[in-house]
Order: C-alpha cells, then structure tokens, then sequence
C-alpha cells in the first residue's frame, strides 16, 4: 500500500498548528479497511465491510503532556481535537521525562507482501466450505458456531514537530473455523485459525481438521487426579500465556513500581537454559515494523540471557528516567498514551534433542486468561484441555481441568528446552518446546 | 447529527437493491479519561468517535459496514457495495419515510454530570490517593482513573422509525498495589453509573479507599487456595459474575440462533435450582447496564430469565427473533459503530433469596468463601465456564479461615445452576464490561451471596 500524500498533509497541518501554539507534539494517524464474512447454515449470514480512519495528537507544553485524538478528519474536528489536547496539557502534572524525540528524518516503508487479489465469489466460496467441511465430515457436528474469512489493509503514518516522519503499511488475511460436537449429554468444541496473504494457500485444512479432531477427542474426556505434573504448551498457549505477564519486561511498568522484577536487572530470574529475544524483523516473523510510535528505529533486544534480567523494553521516557537509551519499544496508538511494548517474541533453543521423554501434560486450550493471571503477583489458574502424553504420544484426551502456578517460579522450574524452534500460527512468537515442571494441576 | 434526507436515500437506495430491511446507526462520543498514578497526573486524554454503521438484511441474512464518512455519496455508494453480494430485485415499496420527530419512549434517568471542573475531578483522585496510601506503608503504588464517555445514537430505519438516545456513562478505575519485599498483591473496585461525574463526587471515598487498601493487603498475606471439588459460597455483587458467564451468554440468541448454546431448546424446562430466580433488566435507574433504548432503536426492558429454576425467556434482538421467533426483548446492542448489534446482557442479576449469609457460611464443612470475584469467560457451546477469586477465604466447620488466593473457579453452566441451593438476602449489583460477538459493552452483575454445593477449586496448595 503506498502513502497516501493527502494524509501525511493532514499531519502536517496539525504539527503546524500545534507549533503556533507553542507546543511541541507528534501525530499518529491511522486508516484501514477490511472485509469479514462468515458461514452459517450454507449461507453468507455475517458480511462485513469498513473503512476507518483515526488521527490522534500528543501535545507537550511547559513540560505538560495532552492527548485528544478524533476521527473526523474536517477542520472543525481537527481545531477541537488539538485545543482540547492543549487543555489537557494545561491541567497535567509536570512530566519532565516524556518528551518529543529529536529524531529527524523519513521513514517510509510500504508493505511489499501485499496481498494476492482475489475475488469476492472466491472468498465467499472459502467461507462457506469452512463450514460445510466440518459439517461433512463429522456427522457428530452439531454446530459451526465461529467461521470465517477476514481481510485486512492498514496503514500509519507518524509525524512529529522535530520533522521526524514515518509511514508503514501492511495487509493481511485470515480464516478460522470451529467444530462443536455433541453426543447424548456431552459436548465438546475446539477452534483454529491460520493466516496468510494469499486466499489459495490459506490452509483451511488444517483449520478444519484440527477443528474436528481435537472436539472429537475430547467428546467424554475426563479430568486427570488432582495432583503436579509436568506441563507442555502448545506454542500458542504459550504465547498467551506470556502475553499475560509481557509486563515484567516493561521499564514502564518498573517505573510504575508494578513491574516485580523492577530491581531485578542483571540477576537471574529463570532456569540459566533461558534465553529470550525481542526480534524487530525476525527472518520467520509474518510482517516487520520499522520504527516503534516515537519515530525510534527498531532493533533487536535481548531480554533474558541465561536467566539472566539484562534489559527492559523502553521508550525516551522511561529511558530518561531511568537515564539509558530508547530500546526503539515506544508504543501508542492514535487514541493512547505513550508505553512500550514488545515485537516478535524469540526463545533461543536448547539442547535437549527429545524434550517429550517420559510423562507430561500437554495443554491446547487455556480459558480464562484475561481473569486468571496476576501480573502483580505472577500467580495465575486457568482452565484447561489437553492430552496425557508419554514419550510424546497422546494416551488419554484431558478436560475439566485447572492448571495452576505462579508464573515467575515457573521460568525458574524448567525441566529442559528443546532443541529446536517453532512458530506459532500467527508467525509472531517463536519457541522451541519448553517442558515446566511440577505445576499444580486440579481435577478429579 | 446525519442529515435525515441522507438517511432516507440510504435506506431507499438498500430497499431498491432487494433488501428486506434496513437500518442506520449514528454514534457520536466525548470521551474524557484522566490517569493519575504516583500521585500526580499521569494523562489527560479526550477524544471523539463518529461513525455511522448501515446494516441490510436479506431474509435472515445480514450485512453491515461502517463508514466515518457523512457524505450521502460515500454512504449510497456503501450500500452499493453491500447490496451487490445478494444482486436481488426489490421486494417492497415502503414509500416516504418521515424522520422529523424521533419516537418517544421512557427515558432511563441517569445521575447529572454536576458543575465539576477538571481541575475538581483530579483534586477527587488526589484526595483517594492519600487515603489509600494512609491505610499502610506496605502500599507501594496506586492506580486511579476517571473515564466519562458521552454517546449520542440515532438509530433510522425501514420501517420508518427514527430515535435517538444520549448514554452518559462514568466510571472510576481504582486500585492498589503492596508489596512485603518478597511478593506484590492487589486489590481493586472500579464502581461505575450511567450518568456523569456527580456520581463519582457521591461516592464515600474514605470508604472505596480503605476498602481497595484492605483488600490488597489481605490478599498479601493469603496463602495458595486449595485445588478440588469444593462447596463454595459466593458473595454479592460482581459474585454476580457466576451466573453472566455460566448462563447469561447461554441465553443471548446470538448463541441460541447456531445451537451454540446448550440451553438453545431448553425453554419452559427446570434448567436451575428451583430456588434460583434471575432477571435481565435493561430499565434500572442511573445503573451501568441501562439503557432507554436498545441500538436497533427499540425501548429496552426488564426480562425474567429463570423463575424458581424454570428458563422463561431468552435475550432477542431483531436478527435473533428472526431466526428463533422468540420475542424481541430490546437487548441489541453492540460496543460501537464498527458493530452490527448482537443479542446482550444489560443489567443481569440472580433475585435475592430468604437465607442470612451466615446461613449459607455454617452450612459448609469444609468449604471455600469467595469475598470479591474477578472476570471469567464461558464457551456458550459447551457451557464450560471458568472465574477468577480475587479475594477468597477457606470454611472450616462452619467458620471463615485464612485467606486464600491464585483460586479459578471452573465449571459446566448446566450443572452448576442446579448446584446454586442457597441464596441470601444481602442482594447487591456491580458494574463490569463484557467482551462478545458485538464487542465490549458497559453491562451489571449481581446477586445476593449464593451457596454452589460442589465446583472445581483451580488452586495450587
């Protein structure tokens, strides 16, 4: 997607007005569209299509930070949008850290994986046969309560008044189906996804069929004994997993004094086997940022070196405060204020050749993330479904049961890593197996 | 705030293109939200969302897409665009629409914004962060927050009706974090009101200090929760919570319409404990979850779902009655403009019952209390549902023990409601946002304190 001239006008108008004012500032703007269908009953029954467009400003003054965004895009929006940013400021505490960064020059990068063209009849022929796919082959399905096909453009732009610009766009698509399945009083249900940028290589068949499998294995699964086991998650468990505790990384949050591991730099904080990358354009990684939301290039940083605490995610801000350099992690959003955060996620690999040796619990599906973490306190309980294993076969389908721990001893009780690294479905984490043990498992 | 000539050639242009209805949303909202954090202001954000979203639906099938464009030509050729997947000759004529007057209805009363400034709104957060950070030295960092948001909606559609309706919502986001040196700990409560900032200034803010401050520090000194098959008394309030996840979203057509949801044939049946009694009530003055009228512009209501166990009704928007031909219940609703509206929950709650909360407490051997609930999520398919224990206590012969804390609390919608055998008198609601099919909507939990004779305690000791 190229850069949109009369967009990147929009910004300069506000940075304009904004210096007349006497205030520094910068401008995120953002526009996107997209198209999301889904299946019901052999028909189209959800037909999406929009269009959005969204422009925020962050105005400093006297060391004062103001924030107002609109998504009306006429003079009139604009001139409320940036006085009322300018008030804000005005009744803000002074925040003598937050600052426009010095940074100039232009960043453009426009997304050369643009999507493959396809045509609507296309989509909709993709949509309907993620649903009657499953239906088809599982006479047990009752229902396809979640399917679908998205597609998805973006764009941002960046301005500041240090005449500091950056654009980036990208695109994507993506799939999904579920199966339900019930027989006599039991039911049992699993989902799927996969991502891509080109409908005919989209790989529906793994959504369907791993849709089907798991909710037919799990039909009359029972919970194990109460009791610890070793665990192993499914890597995209294990990504949401660490997104629930991503903050432990944030200097933001150190500065918050929220972050336990605040006073924890350059000691060991996990098994010493442990090694943990935040990788800007990671070789394997679906699409690539450039620049994070202060204009900063982005580079790779290492988080956890041998369970060794070596850095934190930062912005100018945190970095004034904490007197070191931008990490290039400045986050925010039109609508936002300023924070940081994380990229592609990387841990290095291990040694251990045959991590699945002997038995182990191995988690596909966690509910209750947003609820069942602390971040504060590391502890977290969620449900879960999986499979007993033993030398990495699955013996006997796992429901109805509780997995529980706290999240920072976990990093230290790792029984061994594997020795090569995997992506999740999303191509944004990237993990070789890591077998915790000992977590404390609720059940029957 | 859309020029109703605009919205007239829209909703003819979708008619002509063979849609069998039509209907337009507006939104615009003012939001304020003030971050005050290490005792100084940390953000002052405003903003303000505009969008218009226009829904068609051909038989029982619906398109939707949003636009933040006014302009009659972006939004005829919108329509266009939707309309052209179903390629269909018109079907009706439904002639001059008049859009000069919205319909009338009850207005939900909502608490006034007041004459407070500012500058008032953060001398109220400073006040409450020295209360909280008085109650201990162990109190290492509070985190407070003011967000009011102002939504003005126009809902126009084929059938001629024209109404608008303006939402005041206000909320106060609090909580705090201590630390021993060795581990951290958190309490919080985030009270919230359809209204504006008068219901922030009523609030006792000594009390909601000590109490976010007690909570943080008791849940400190809490050791790892039991794991199990226990009894478990649930307090009010967001206790509430058990019954939104375990069966409020099973009973939402946007589930039942797919069989989705395992009380989808169920109506008229003993689904729960014959004690139990809840209610969907969209009417309830200045509360969270009201609303005078749903987003497809029809007045809300109050709904009985289950009476003495039996399920009454289901929650049915315009779509669901459609597919399921259970009545309309005005509980379409949807986070935003970038929403079609979906079947929801407003203010939803299980009746209070005849017992004394001691009552249900010396009932339990060998039990678990749970004082003050987190959020939770349910698989309406499956009914599997599962909630986190904020604060939590161990029963021991009838009496509350230590605390306890890291307790998830998992179960199956079906078999818990039947496990709901005593209910208290101490009723009481709290505000909580529900994340769904439509997106994230302002919806009441409540309940009085419940006792569920087993469910599965996700604890580590």
């Amino acid at each position: 997607m190229k850069m949109n001239q009369e967009l990147r006008n929009v910004c300069e108008k506000i940075v304009e007005s904004a210096k007349a004012k006497g205030a520094e500032c910068d401008v995120i703007l953002s526009k996107g569209n997209s198209i999301n269908l889904s299946a019901q009953g052999g028909a189209i029954d959800k037909y999406s299509i929009s269009g959005s467009q969204i422009v925020g400003v962050r105005v400093i003054k006297d060391q004062k930070v103001g924030l107002s965004y609109s998504e009306s895009f006429d003079q009139g929006s604009l001139d409320t949008m940036l006085s009322q940013a300018l008030s804000n400021s005005a009744n803000s505490d002074v925040n003598e850290f937050e600052q426009i960064t010095n940074l100039e020059g232009t960043h453009i990068h426009e997304d050369k994986n643009s999507l493959i063209e396809s045509s609507m009849d296309e989509k909709v022929e993709l949509t309907l046969k993620l649903e009657s796919e499953v239906r088809a082959r599982d006479k047990g399905v009752q229902a396809v309560p979640y399917n679908g096909f998205s597609e998805g453009r973006g764009e941002s732009y960046y301005l500041n008044s240090n005449n500091c610009f950056g654009f980036e766009s990208d695109s994507s698509m993506s799939c999904y189906t579920s199966a339900l399945i019930k027989e006599g009083n039991e039911s049992s249900m699993h989902y799927e996804g996969a991502l891509g940028r080109d409908l005919s290589k989209l790989d529906i068949e793994s959504c369907i069929t791993e849709s089907i499998d798991h909710a037919r294995n799990w039909l009359g699964a029972k919970a194990i004994a109460t009791g610890s086991y070793d665990v192993v998650f499914n890597i995209n468990e294990l990504k949401s997993l660490i997104g629930c505790f991503g903050s432990m990384f944030s200097a933001k949050s150190a500065w918050d004094k929220m972050n336990p591991f605040r006073d924890k730099m350059g000691q060991v904080i996990s098994d010493t086997g442990l090694t943990l990358r935040d990788i800007p354009a990671h070789s394997l990684a679906f699409s690539h940022s450039f620049i994070d939301s202060e204009g900063t290039k982005r580079a790779d940083l290492t988080l956890v070196e041998n369970g060794k605490l070596v850095n934190f995610y930062h912005n100018h801000a945190t970095a004034n405060y904490f007197k070191t350099k931008s990490t290039g992690h400045g986050s925010r959003g039109a609508k936002g204020s300023l924070g940081v955060s994380g990229t592609h996620l990387s841990f290095d690999a291990g040694s251990e050749s045959s991590p699945l040796n002997g038995e182990y619990l191995e988690v596909n599906s966690m509910q209750g993330l947003h609820s069942g973490a602390s971040f504060v306190s590391g502890e977290f309980s969620f449900g879960a479904s999986g499979y007993l294993c033993r030398d990495g076969k699955r013996v006997q389908p796992v429901k109805g049961i509780t997995v529980a721990g706290n999240f920072y001893e976990m990093l230290k009780n790792i029984e061994c890593i594997g020795d090569k690294v995997n992506s999740d479905t999303y191509q944004s984490f990237f993990s070789p197996v890591i077998r915790f043990s000992s977590l404390k498992v609720a059940g029957e | 705030m859309l020029d109703k000539s605009v919205a007239n050639d829209v909703i003819h242009e979708a008619v002509s293109l063979g849609a069998d209805f039509c209907d337009i949303f507006v939104e615009k909202s003012n939001l304020l939200d003030v971050v005050y954090k290490s005792s100084e202001v940390k953000n002052i954000r405003s903003g303000i969302d505009f969008g218009i979203g226009v829904r068609l639906i051909f038989g029982t099938q619906a398109l939707y897409a949003y636009t933040n464009s006014t302009k009659r030509e972006d939004l005829l050729s919108l329509t266009k665009k939707l309309a052209s997947y179903y390629k269909k000759a018109p079907t009706q004529n439904i002639g001059a629409l008049n859009f000069s007057q919205p319909v009338e209805y009850k207005n939900i009363p909502y608490v006034t914004d007041g004459s407070y400034e500012l500058k008032d709104k953060i001398n109220y957060l400073s006040q409450l962060d020295k209360i909280v950070r008085e109650e201990s030295e162990l109190i290492t960092q509070v985190n407070l927050g003011i967000l009011q948001k102002e939504t003005q909606i126009e809902v126009f559609n084929s059938e001629g009706l024209y109404a608008t309706e303006l939402r005041p919502y206000v909320r106060l986001t609090s909580s705090a974090i201590s630390s021993d040196g060795l581990t951290q700990a958190s309490g919080m409560d985030h009270p919230g009101a359809r209204g504006g900032f008068q219901f922030i200034a009523d609030l006792d803010l000594k009390a909601h200090g000590s109490e976010i401050a007690r909570q943080s520090l008791v849940v400190l000194k809490a050791k790892p929760a039991p794991a199990g098959k226990l009894p478990v008394v649930i307090d009010n309030a967001f206790g509430g919570v058990i019954f939104h996840e375990a069966c409020g979203h099973l009973l939402e057509t946007t589930s039942v319409e797919k069989k989705a949801s395992v009380l989808w044939d169920k109506k008229g049946e003993l689904v729960a404990h014959e004690n139990l009694s809840a209610v969907d009530d969209g009417t309830m003055d200045n509360e969270w979850g009201s609303l005078s009228i749903d987003d497809e512009g029809m007045e809300t209501q109050k709904t009985q779902l289950i009476k003495n166990g039996r399920l009454e009704n289901f929650l049915c928007d315009r779509l669901g009655h459609m597919k399921t031909g259970h009545p309309r219940t005005g509980s379409g609703r949807r986070q935003n403009y970038k929403f079609a509206p979906a079947s929801r929950m407003r203010n939803t709650f299980i009746e209070a019952g005849n017992f004394e909360f001691n009552d249900l407490i010396s009932s339990m051997d060998d039990g678990i209390y749970a004082k003050k609930m987190g959020g939770g999520s349910v698989n309406p398919g499956t009914g599997e549902f599962n909630f986190s224990v904020m604060e939590g206590y161990i029963v021991k012969n009838g009496k509350i023990g230590e605390a306890i804390k890291g307790a998830t609390l998992i179960g199956r919608g079906e078999d818990v409601l039947k496990k709901i055998s005593m209910s208290a008198k101490n009723f009481e609601l709290a505000t909580g946002m529900c994340g769904s099919v439509s997106g994230s909507i302002p919806t009441t939990v409540g309940q009085p304190a419940i006792k569920v004779d087993e469910i599965l305690v996700g604890g580590q000791a």
